[in-house]
């Protein structure tokens, strides 16, 4: 009987778990999904693959929260800087959400929702001077490196900023790029595929996502039905000294100040769990 | 990379680091193809490498599976049973229902350059690949079944290291009988290729850099328990038809090996679902009771 309500009437199914302050899930308000990752060769919690990362790749990284499961996959190659800016190498984030994820989603060029994840990733990047630019120059004007970070949704249960951000933070720890000279005498560039150096990231952003139901309540991590329940979604960027990178409300319900500090406040302890998780994959990945 | 107005613009044109490595300094790679290097243990061409095949594990798809080959190839696939037909007049037959493909390639999946995602080469080839997988797929399910219907399988190759469309029409396979469509049998794919040279002998399963060498390459799909062929693709040169029909039964051997792991994971996987669906069932049970 409860899963007819549930289809017929899923918002006030929803209303009756939030009076307790709880969700159909079981899960509080503010509690999170599992969160697993998988980085490098070694399997971390419940991961659906029988070995490791993405060899293929220099670096990888697969997030599941809860059933949202995302992976992340970075290639690094050579570009000549842009023109007016000859000392920047380049990050190009790539948010895919396949018709393998979900059935909301059709085959083709990328659609709304996945451009809007892009360009969240991409300001996030930027925003909080993750990898600067600048580091990834090699030669001024005449070389440096690109990014390709590209981030794909396996299954989308909701919260796909969230997964996204962690995955590509989970994956840039782990790029290791070859070292580069250029030949003076030449003038063209050598490549040294054996030693390789790992990438210098100086801050470490974490994406808190809520969803706002009925212009009041707020719960954290919401899957996706929560998300097409909800009035609107605010999704908070925090880096590591506790400071704020970056709100991103696209629309939706208004918010009073109030409660936008309890997001903030709640995104805090959240980047508090992630680091300490990112710690502890990276420390259990024995340097090769 | 031209300019595509969807995605985040990066540099016109990047070259991957390998281009310009020192010679003799190629990475090996550390699934164990040391060999090629060393040449001095050549592979067993009747070899078949460890197969890794899970169903059931995406919780948004109808049916799901995932395999992996020991070389590192990893296809993630996923099916839909029947819908509606999208296009009612369409110009498929109203006896039938139509089998949808698709197939993605991650940007990642490829050692060397970076594919581009959308461009016209890209999608060309997705597209090829999808033909395969459906003529592959189409003998084994009882389309007659599902009149007027759709049945939608998405095939997403994550890392390619050899016989990826082999790869992919086993998990697709798997990925429809998980959704619970009528099927006749399980598709096995096996893929090989021979390399360059008079003598060469036709190998099962060829790695990343054998397959990158081979002049002459060739996917088999079979359905074992009826032992009917559904899908032969390929092409080369250099080899007289005895050797390519020597080849053909090379492949399916190979496939009829590949079964039995197939069907142990569509087991296991059923056998999960019901696990979950009865702790499912006592728990609501709890919960009306209490």
């Amino acid at each position: 009987l409860s899963i007819c309500f549930r289809t017929v009437e899923p918002l006030e199914y929803y209303r009756r778990f939030l009076k307790e302050n709880c969700r159909p899930d079981g899960r509080e308000l503010g509690e999170f999904r599992a969160t697993t990752v998988n980085i490098g060769k070694y399997l971390f919690g419940i991961i659906i693959m029988g070995g490791g990362s993405i060899t293929t790749a220099d670096g990888s990284a697969l997030v599941k929260l809860g059933n949202t499961t995302v992976i992340c996959g970075i290639k690094a190659e050579l570009a000549a800087p842009a023109v007016d800016s000859a000392n920047k190498g380049y990050i190009v984030p790539n948010v895919e959400l396949p018709s393998l994820c979900s059935t909301r989603f059709r085959s083709g060029p990328p659609g709304e929702e996945a451009q809007a994840a892009s360009q969240f990733i991409a300001d996030m990047i930027e925003n909080s001077q993750m990898i600067a630019k600048e580091d990834l120059c090699i030669a001024n004007g005449k070389l440096a490196w690109v990014l390709y970070c590209d981030i794909i949704c396996l299954d989308y249960d909701g919260n796909i900023l969230d997964a996204s951000a962690f995955a590509l933070l989970a994956a840039l720890k782990n790029v290791q790029l070859p070292s580069v000279i250029i030949n003076e005498e030449t003038g063209l560039s050598e490549v040294n595929l054996k030693q390789k150096n790992p990438l210098i990231i100086r801050k470490h952003p974490v994406a808190t996502s809520f969803a706002i139901f009925d212009d009041t309540l707020l719960i954290v991590d919401p899957t996706a039905e929560e998300e097409d329940l909800a009035t609107g979604t605010v999704t908070i960027v925090t880096d590591d000294e506790d400071r704020l990178c970056s709100v991103h409300k696209p629309g939706g319900s208004p918010l009073t100040g109030a409660k936008l500090q309890d997001c903030i406040t709640r995104a805090i302890t959240r980047h508090k769990e992630i680091k300490k998780l990112i710690d502890k994959v990276i420390k259990s990945i024995k340097p090769k | 990379m031209p300019l595509d107005p969807r995605r985040v613009r990066g540099p016109e044109e990047s070259q991957p680091p390998e281009l310009w490595a020192a010679a003799g300094e190629v990475p090996v790679e550390e699934d164990g193809a040391g060999e090629e290097e060393k040449d001095a243990a050549p592979r067993d061409p009747c070899d078949l490498r460890p197969l890794f095949a899970r169903a059931g594990l995406l919780s948004q798809a109808e049916g799901s599976a995932y395999v992996e080959l020991g070389g590192g190839t990893k296809v993630l696939c996923a099916a839909w049973g029947p819908r509606e037909a999208a296009e009612p007049g369409a110009a498929a037959p109203a006896g039938t229902g139509r089998l949808l493909c698709e197939f993605r390639r991650a940007p990642f999946a490829g050692r060397g350059a970076r594919w581009r995602p959308g461009s016209a080469s890209e999608r060309e080839a997705e597209r090829e690949a999808a033909a395969a997988l459906r003529e592959a797929l189409e003998p084994a399910v009882r389309l007659a079944r599902y009149p007027r219907a759709r049945l939608a399988v998405s095939a997403l190759l994550l890392q390619d290291g050899g016989s990826a469309l082999a790869a992919a029409i086993s998990a697709a396979a798997l990925a429809l009988a998980d959704a619970g469509v009528e099927m006749y049998d399980l598709a096995v794919g096996c893929a090989l290729c021979r390399s360059p040279g008079p003598a060469a002998a036709w190998m099962l399963q060829p790695g990343e850099p054998e397959e990158r060498r081979a002049v002459a390459r060739l996917t088999v799909a079979l359905l074992p328990a009826l032992n009917q062929v559904s899908a032969v693709l390929g092409g080369g040169q250099g080899s007289s038809p005895d050797a390519w029909a020597q080849a053909l039964r090379l492949g399916l051997d190979g496939c009829h090996r590949l079964y039995p792991v197939l069907r142990q994971s569509l087991l296991r996987a059923a056998r999960r679902r019901d696990a979950a669906a009865a702790a499912a069932a006592t728990a609501t049970t709890a919960v009306a009771t209490a």
